[in-house]
């Protein structure tokens, strides 16, 4: 990268299924809670059989958290965002012009899909009112990043990525492009993303969900768990950082995307994608494989994913393989929105000296020979951290995020 | 201050409700719509897509595949290093039939065909799996910013490495689902037109429209290089001044007079009050400049602007400018080198696109 | 319905067809014994859950296991001899 300006991670926001704040989420992460359990908020025939990562709070209360009215057409997956965006917005210190200043790319592959499955017959019918019609335009994916933006007053620039699971990866990158574009000083970047039956349903039909917890990295894997939530970072160029004097809570100084073009849900079984999106984030931040100190994997615990993944790192990293494990145990699969809230998992890993432990691993998968982290580890000094998102479409992506 | 790239268009590939796949007619042949729904005039698809591939895609996967195909053979690219393309409502038609099954089957026996291809990516994975790209590849989903988001990734990324090549789309569909649901808002009219006669109503809404366009983008030229790409803005819910003042702006960075500009592409969408907007706009520093539309043609979509970059970059390249397209007390500039597209969606966002003609050198 | 195997298979063959869109490349010399995936037709991981959903929805059969097609699923044959047995009402 030729270009000169850093960029820097100023503040963040997280809600999950394992903390509807950064603070809980941390907490969490060291005792070891996990989000996966039985259904109770979402509705559907599936909530006997299928469990998820789900964040126990009703749209009431998560508009409650949010600061906005109930009955203002927010769907869940913007409330989650709203939520979330405001943390970061605090956590960063920004004073209202420098909100206004600011550019805010999202991220979402349902949008308010969860609404219009729960009013779909009164929304077709043009002839029906009632309480329903607030959700009439909510379903796109962009509409939620416009709603947030409205809200904290952002118009600068907006922009909503939808590259399936890597998508808040992709926000993170297309915001540092423009810092260092000198397009804009300040960028919040992120994803958002609420349970749906749409989603539930349609992972069911791939077959690649596990009804028990799932286990990443382990021979006997067998799918994933979908998750819930959300989480933002704002980024600020290495002017405005200096301007305010304010300490960053890290780097991101390298990015990589990439495409795997093997099948449209599919990785491919050597993990060409996922080595070429690792290996440009390195190059990008012109540091070497043996530089690494942990990899955060996309490790969802599907067959398919694990094997590509573990494949494509040990290409990259052999002989000496970083410490990695994956966090979805803890949150499930959390689809756009993961990019961002493993990053911010990778932030607090790097500010507290600690490694996540790999929830559920067991057995070693014989095609790799590689073992993820099990337990926490602390004071685990890590100066460069690579956080991996891979999606359906094939698209890779790869953040490096370094302390400072 | 980063160098900015020069941005040449180098290919394009659009299908339409109109007859654009065809390179050999430009807007001479027109169809007509009634009932307020254009939808697209495609191509034999075997011309493009292979039919093993075929059987699984959406009609708009099969039109967005096309036309990126189009766009690859013109500029005679055959691996880009990066494809990104931009939608606003996604692939509608794939979600309702999934989400319709869902319902009706009460959550059971459901396939995942329909929802793969709802994924607002799977067009972006398609073209990277049927040419095996590895490339760069994303997809914005950003309503009416998303194709003005996907020129300014590419930009960027043309600012850093200008002998890249990007292959950049738009697609949205013109689903029954949307129709449905928009009425309410006011999207589209509620009484029936043809859509010709689109500028002479003084009703709310437009007509619901879609496509898909692509295009090839580079910082450097080619034999296929059709026009050039100067510069491009986007404005979100201006209030007050701040559209007249982006507007001038705009003008100003890029040493413009209204004098500069042959011709203006305007974007108004025959909604009445969306439209008030965008004339005065464009009143207000383009009084006797040569105007165009083209929402007549195509309908409104939130990634229209594609549509209007296809117009300008094809009335520069081939020195002329279709009848229909033409406004009323049409004023003949003298010559055709600068053009300057005006679109707005829903009076939310507004997009200013400058284009300069190339001229091949040899 | 006592449907025998022959039956069965002139059945498959046309919602074959029609659930996955195979009506302009059936390869030339296709029957029931022709491989569907790999060799053969060329179904892919895709078709396989189309055709799980489709033993479930037509024949009340639920394949719990995606692995367990692999038998099944080798020729429309293996399919209407699998579904004659073990078919619900």
């Amino acid at each position: 990268m030729s270009m000169s300006q850093r960029v820097f991670i100023t503040g963040l926001g997280i809600i999950t299924s394992i903390g509807k704040n950064a603070d809980e989420n941390l907490q969490s992460l060291v005792t070891g809670k996990y989000g996966f359990g039985s259904l109770e908020v979402l509705e559907t025939v599936h909530r006997d059989s299928l469990s998820a990562c789900e964040i126990k709070l009703e749209d009431r209360a998560l508009s409650e958290q949010a600061g906005v009215p109930l009955h203002e057409g927010f769907t869940r997956t913007s409330l989650l965002g709203l939520i979330s965006l405001q943390e970061a917005i605090q956590s960063a210190g920004l004073s209202p012009a420098e909100v206004r200043t600011s550019g805010l790319i999202s991220a979402t592959t349902t949008g308010g899909i969860r609404e219009y499955e729960t009013h779909y017959y009164e929304l077709m019918d043009p002839k029906l009112r009632g309480d329903f019609v607030r959700f009439t335009d909510t379903a796109t994916s962009g509409e939620h990043c416009e709603r947030m933006a409205d809200h904290v007053g952002i118009k600068k620039y907006l922009g909503t990525i939808s590259t399936a699971c890597s998508s808040s990866a992709n926000s993170l990158m297309h915001g540092a492009q423009l810092i260092k574009n000198n397009k804009l000083d300040r960028v919040i970047c992120g994803g958002t993303e609420a349970l749906s039956k749409f989603t539930l349903n349609g992972f069911n039909a791939l077959m690649i969900l596990d009804k028990q917890h799932c286990r990443p990295f382990d021979s006997t894997r067998s799918g994933l768990n979908l998750g819930e939530g959300a989480a933002f970072l704002v980024l600020e160029s290495e002017a405005e950082v200096n301007r305010k004097k304010r300490t960053p809570i890290a780097e991101l100084k390298g990015y990589g995307n990439a495409n795997d073009a093997f099948h449209q849900t599919a990785s491919s079984p050597d993990g060409a994608g996922a080595f070429s999106a690792m290996q440009l984030a390195l190059s990008s931040a012109q540091l070497q494989p043996e530089d690494i100190d942990y990899v955060n994997a996309h490790g969802t615990a599907t067959e398919n994913n694990d094997l590509s993944e573990g494949l494509g790192m040990k290409r990259l990293f052999e002989p000496d393989i970083p410490y990695f494990s994956s966090t979805k145990p803890y949150t499930g699969h959390t689809l756009a929105a993961a990019g961002s809230i493993e990053a911010v998992y990778c932030l607090m890993a790097i500010k507290h000296a600690v490694i996540w432990p790999n929830l559920n691993y067991k057995n070693m998968m014989p095609e790799l020979g590689i073992q993820p982290v099990t337990t926490l580890r602390q004071e685990m000094k890590l100066k460069y951290v690579l956080s991996n998102s891979f999606g359906f479409g094939g698209n890779t992506s790869s953040l490096l995020l370094a302390s400072v | 201050m980063e160098e900015k790239a020069t941005y040449f268009i180098n290919g394009v590939g659009i299908i339409t409700p109109q007859k654009t796949f065809d390179r050999e007619v430009f807007l001479s042949e027109i169809s007509q719509y009634d009932k307020n729904i254009l939808t697209c005039i495609a191509p034999d698809f075997k011309a493009y897509i292979n039919p093993i591939q075929m059987r699984r895609l959406s009609r708009m996967l099969r039109i967005g595949l096309s036309a990126a195909t189009i766009c690859l053979r013109n500029s005679k690219i055959t691996m880009p290093d990066g494809i990104i393309t931009a939608t606003g409502y996604g692939f509608l038609d794939e979600t309702a039939k999934f989400l319709k099954e869902l319902l009706e089957q009460g959550e059971k026996q459901l396939t995942p065909t329909y929802f793969m291809q709802g994924t607002s990516n799977a067009l972006a994975g398609l073209v990277a799996l049927t040419i095996k790209c590895m490339g760069y590849n994303n997809t914005y989903a950003s309503k009416g910013v998303g194709f003005e988001n996907a020129l300014t990734d590419t930009m960027m990324q043309l600012n850093e490495n200008a002998s890249l090549n990007f292959l950049i789309g738009a697609y949205d569909e013109a689903a029954e689902i949307q129709y449905n649901a928009s009425i309410r808002a006011s999207h589209f009219k509620t009484e029936f037109i043809n859509n010709l006669s689109l500028f002479d109503t003084n009703t709310k809404g437009s007509i619901q429209g879609e496509g898909s366009a692509f295009f090839m983008l580079s910082g450097k030229s080619s034999a296929s290089t059709l026009c050039i790409m100067s510069d491009m803005d986007v404005v979100y819910k201006p209030d007050g001044r701040e559209l007249q003042d982006a507007l001038d702006n705009f003008l100003a960075t890029n040493s413009l007079d209204a004098e500069h500009i042959d011709v203006i592409i305007n974007g108004v969408s025959g909604d009445v009050e969306h439209d008030a907007v965008t004339n005065t706009l464009i009143r207000s520093r383009f009084e006797n400049t040569a105007q165009t539309r083209f929402k007549h043609l195509c309908g409104e979509y939130t990634t229209a602007t594609s549509f209007a970059l296809w117009l300008g970059t094809s009335i520069l390249s081939r020195q002329q400018v279709p009848d229909i397209v033409k406004v009323q007390h049409w004023n003949q500039p003298d010559k055709l080198r600068t053009i300057l597209i005006v679109n707005q969606y829903m009076s939310k966002s507004f997009t200013f696109i400058l284009l300069k003609e190339f001229v091949q050198t040899q | 319905m006592n449907q025998n195997v022959d039956e069965l298979i002139v059945e498959l063959r046309a919602e074959l067809i029609k659930q996955l869109n195979l009506e302009d490349m059936l390869p030339e010399g296709f029957d029931e014994n022709t491989p569907l995936f790999g060799e053969g037709l060329g179904l892919d991981s895709i078709d396989s859950l189309e055709l799980v959903v489709l033993l479930d929805r037509n024949y009340g059969i639920k394949l719990k296991d995606p692995k367990e097609g692999r038998h099944v699923f080798q020729s429309i044959r293996t399919m209407a001899e699998y579904i004659a047995k073990n078919r619900q009402a």
